[in-house]
């Protein structure tokens, strides 16, 4: 099926054609140069500014550990398997812990790691969370150099220094 | 076919040459290799292969349980996620016999009706850099952002939503961004206007378009094809029209099909119209939409288990989505996933049209035809 010419070309055709062209791309000129002359520019510097992100982005995950209760409800919903837990039984006679939610807590946590780097921020972790400690975080800017270090461990001093900047993305 | 390609002249030896037209390549919207054999400016034959995105994702969704697959099928076609939860959703809703909260449905109709814009919107913005305006995709994309961070305010992601859930929507919509969308929707009709007289109706974008890549109603059915180069091609066929899934029913709206305006029916220029009028539908159904979600109330979810129960047997079920029908083709074992998960892609019936019409065309003609089947390579290997 090859390209079809409609109809012979006259000259009235030839002049028509060459009208219809430089009249329909001035009308479009004329809309990008009102565009121009009018519309704020939408281009964000990105470093020096930056969007506030709509609470509930699925950025980078935060654990609040001390509420959590070890039920890895969270691995098992993960589609890539990327939530790693080891949990202790709690003594009988240690002193009785509770979430926020009231839940009792059984079990101490001794590994709470989540790779970043493998997460694909689908958020059926935080779906599932009965005390509802692990939720998604509008921090997006974490890149490191190795990628190693993007296995963030929830019980390090240092994720638990995110603690009050992160409880603000909570929904 | 009568275009004869090797001259019969025997002093001069001339052979057909054999150009790579991809996988990286601004003209093949993605990962797409068309092996054109071309006699100087005409295509001889064009051969296009696939596999480039191929990220095994029936086998993955295969390994994962039902709540789990909704990220995989959202990669699928990612301009068009929406679209593909909802057709997750409602497949296993009816294999697993779930009922869904009324405002759950409204809202799924809202989002999809919206994504079926945004991906639009990434026909037309690329289908003019195809042909060499370059401006109508910065305008398309500027309006399709909208799109995205009313998207991201529900669901929090900007692409990937993972936000059409078995059962209902993970989010509610909040008043107020109801009445940013209302905004939206006043602004988005002029904006289409201007769409009209920028694109549309431009005289070289009309020359390089009509009659140009012609399929016509009988072809478009040898192949399976569907969507808008189906509509495109004169065949009133939607299914959200011909069998209503979700509340469709409810809503009016008018199908958009190609007329040969500018050319002879299914050319280039139709099935790129078709698109700007289903635009135009969508709209009209968001508004609907947005009327029924303020006058009603009520949950946009039930409670599913953690674990979907689903029992052993066997679905089809298709939706429409942007680009064309999609059909997931589910069997479970009663197990927590599925035992076989086939996704009949509408994209890959579309790609498999290209081979037949290409002979004869000129090779801006070919970039042309490409960028008028809209296809997403995600969707077409998955
Ligand atoms: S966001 Fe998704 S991929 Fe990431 S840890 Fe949670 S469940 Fe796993
Ligand atoms: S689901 Fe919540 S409470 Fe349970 S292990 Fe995961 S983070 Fe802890």
């Amino acid at each position: 099926m090859t390209t079809q010419t409609d109809g012979q070309l006259t000259v009235k055709k030839y002049f028509t054609n060459i009208w219809d062209a430089v009249s329909s791309i001035s009308k479009g000129m004329a809309i990008t140069m009102g565009y121009v002359l009018k519309e704020k520019e939408v281009t964000l510097q990105y470093p020096e500014e930056k969007e506030t992100l709509p609470k509930g982005t699925r950025m980078r995950l935060y654990n609040d550990v001390d509420d959590c209760i070890g039920c890895k409800a969270c691995a098992t919903a993960c589609p890539v398997g990327c939530i790693t837990i080891a949990t202790e039984k709690r003594a009988v006679d240690a002193p009785e812990k509770k979430s926020s939610k009231g839940t009792a807590i059984k079990f101490d946590l001794t590994q709470y790691t989540i790779d970043k780097a493998l997460c694909c921020f689908c958020g059926n972790c935080t779906t599932v969370c009965p005390t509802e400690c692990l939720f998604h975080t509008t921090e997006f800017e974490y890149s490191t150099y190795n990628v190693q270090d993007l296995k963030i461990d929830y019980l390090s001093d240092e994720a638990r220094s995110w603690k009050e900047k992160a409880l603000k993305d909570r929904l | 076919m009568s275009v004869e390609f090797i001259g019969n002249d025997e002093k001069i030896k001339s052979e057909l040459l054999t150009v790579n037209m991809g996988p990286q390549h601004p003209a093949t919207h993605g990962v797409l290799r068309v092996e054109i054999k071309t006699d100087s400016e005409i295509v001889a034959e064009a051969i296009p292969h696939i596999g480039y995105l191929h990220r095994c994702m029936e086998k993955h969704c295969e390994n994962a349980d039902y709540r789990a697959i909704v990220p995989f099928v959202d990669r699928m076609d990612y301009l068009a996620s929406m679209n593909m939860e909802l057709g997750y959703a409602i497949t296993i809703e009816k294999l697993a016999s779930i009922a869904v909260p009324r405002r759950a449905e409204v809202i799924r109709v809202l989002v999809s009706e919206l994504q079926r814009i945004a991906s639009h919107l990434v026909a037309f913005g690329t289908y003019g850099i195809d042909i060499g305006a370059f401006t109508p995709f910065l305008y398309a994309f500027d309006q399709r952002e909208k799109i995205i961070s009313f998207f991201e305010s529900i669901s929090g992601g900007r692409l990937l939503y993972n936000y059409i859930s078995i059962g209902g929507v993970s989010r509610d919509v909040s008043n107020d961004l109801i009445v940013g969308l209302e905004k939206f929707c006043a602004g988005f009709e002029d904006q289409l206007k201007m769409y009209d007289t920028l694109l549309t109706q431009n005289k070289i974008f009309i020359e390089r378009t009509a009659n140009v890549g012609v399929m016509d109603k009988d072809y478009c059915y040898d192949y399976g094809i569907t969507g808008p180069v189906l509509r495109g091609a004169g065949v009133e066929w939607d299914l959200r029209k011909k069998k209503p899934y979700s509340i469709y029913n409810e809503f009016n709206f008018e199908v958009a099909v190609g007329k040969g305006l500018k050319g002879c029916v299914g050319d280039c220029w139709d099935r790129y119209y078709v698109r700007m009028v289903e635009m135009e539908q969508s709209v009209k159904i968001i508004k609907q939409a947005l009327v029924k979600l303020r006058e009603e109330g009520g949950e946009f979810t039930t409670k599913v288990p953690r674990v979907i129960k689903v029992p052993v047997g066997e679905i089809y079920m298709r939706t429409e989505c942007p680009k064309g029908e999609l059909g997931y083709h589910i069997i479970s074992d009663g197990k927590k996933g599925p035992y076989r998960f086939k996704v009949k892609s509408p994209c890959f019936t579309n790609v498999s049209a290209l081979g037949e019409i290409a002979p004869g065309m000129m090779i801006a003609d070919l970039v042309a035809t490409i960028g008028s089947l809209d296809i997403v390579l995600g969707e077409v290997d998955r």
